[in-house]
């Protein structure tokens, strides 16, 4: 548990809110189709992107912040870099993530702390870079709705459902199956990024982001 | 060798003529500004970033009253609004409908800028204590500001583009170290005009 001195002002609140466990169902099913496959990746986009978002952050007790988030992607090297600006255009945070590395540019406090960067390039990593395995199990249900999972080398498990009418959701589970992390992307897709976006953490902080999308890709 | 000790000459020359004229220059400056009582004006920011291959687009308005008030509003694309009365400032975003408060986030750097800001449409360029600064009469005339220690991790350098008309500010231009900058064009500015003071009450 980290605290510092007038945590209470700042994002970083995030990251010293109590643990929270949400029970969400989980679902089981066997292994699909290949020509299924690669609607498991569809809502992820699958060359190089840059995007700008409008950013609600909003922690425990309903106290929120506005911000404008910019990052660029290179799927093919899982390559994000990442920053945070106030609505003025100061940079907060400025972070990449490559090979599983997490180099920090710049970051002013309260935004400095190793694990803010290691949480946001976490979040940044769920919504826009599939998981890098194979899905364990993935199929579609009889109305269309795609769902597939993925189970991570720390026994912790992704999962993908949803459809482009009906949008998506992204859920992480821990080890022991609590639900850390749940996404909810809605359409319109535009160059492969969803407008609406809302992340919503469970654990180990308990925080929501919603994101719309102002400035897709070139 | 020669050519650039020419080019060496040429620009401390250009730099110390700035210098020299400075305390008549800063004193013309005051003199055009000093019957500003107000200033209302829309702006268009552009933010550079090397991440990205456009640049960031940022529209707004801002209200300026010389007792020392600012409103400083973005309107897209995160409406959000800083209001200074004397010292004091006050942070809001608009969200579902409503305006609610900010949480406290780089609050001594928006101080500064607004500061810095209200400064500026008075004509007090030369009273920062927070960048030395040159003045080149152009056209258009510029004032150059540079960081003193500190904040220069942050900013390298801004510059001021002031109208032919007395007192308005055209363009305002912001470096960074890193090679990202912001340009702040002003549109509709009125001098002068009267607004409620409630614009730097409430958001």
């Amino acid at each position: 548990m980290i605290r510092r001195k007038g945590l209470d002002t700042c994002l970083l609140g995030f990251f010293i809110l109590f643990l929270g466990c949400v029970p969400i169902s989980e679902t089981t099913l066997s292994s699909g189709s290949p020509d299924d496959l690669p609607d498991c990746y569809v809502i992820f986009p699958a060359g190089p992107w840059e995007s700008v978002h409008r950013i609600e952050a909003i922690i425990k007790g309903g106290a929120s912040s506005s911000l404008i988030g910019v990052t660029k992607g290179e799927p093919s090297e899982r390559r994000l870099q990442s920053l945070l600006l106030t609505p003025e255009g100061f940079i907060l945070f400025d972070g990449e993530l490559r090979g599983g590395e997490i180099t920090v540019r710049k970051a002013v406090a309260p935004f400095d702390s190793p694990a803010f960067a290691k949480g946001l390039m976490e979040d940044v990593a769920l919504l826009f870079l599939p998981p890098q395995v194979r899905p364990t199990t993935w199929g579609k249900d009889t109305d269309g709705t795609m769902i597939c999972n993925w189970e991570g080398p720390d026994k912790s498990h992704t999962e993908i459902t949803g459809s482009m009418d009906s949008g998506w959701r992204i859920l992480r589970r821990d080890k022991h199956g609590k639900a850390i992390k749940e996404v909810v992307l809605n359409g319109p897709f535009v160059n492969g990024l969803a407008s609406r976006v809302e992340l919503r953490a469970f654990k180990p902080a308990s925080y929501r982001l919603r994101m719309t999308l102002v400035q897709p890709s070139p | 060798m020669k050519r650039f000790f020419f080019l060496s000459i040429l620009i401390v020359t250009s730099f110390l003529s700035a210098a020299v004229g400075s305390s008549q220059d800063w004193a013309s400056l005051k003199e055009a500004s000093k019957n500003i009582r107000s200033v209302k004006a829309e702006f268009l920011q552009k933010r550079y970033l090397q991440i990205l291959t456009k640049p960031l687009l940022s529209e707004g308005r801002f209200f300026f009253n010389a007792s020392g008030s600012l409103r400083w509003e973005y309107l897209s694309p995160v409406r959000s609004v800083m209001l200074q009365r004397g010292g004091t400032i006050q942070l809001y975003h608009f969200s579902e409908g409503v305006w609610k408060p900010e949480i406290t986030q780089a609050v001594e750097s928006r101080r500064m800028v607004l500061f810095e800001i209200s400064r500026w449409f008075q004509g007090r360029f030369d009273e920062s204590k927070v960048f030395r600064n040159l003045y080149s009469p152009g056209p258009p005339a510029r004032v150059i500001l540079v960081p003193r220690e500190g904040i220069d991790r942050f900013i390298q350098r801004i510059e001021v583009v002031l109208s032919a008309r007395p007192g308005v500010i055209d363009r305002v231009e912001i470096e960074e170290p890193g090679g990202s900058w912001t340009s702040i064009e002003f549109r509709n500015v009125e001098i002068n005009s009267s607004f409620s003071p409630e614009v730097f009450e409430k958001p």
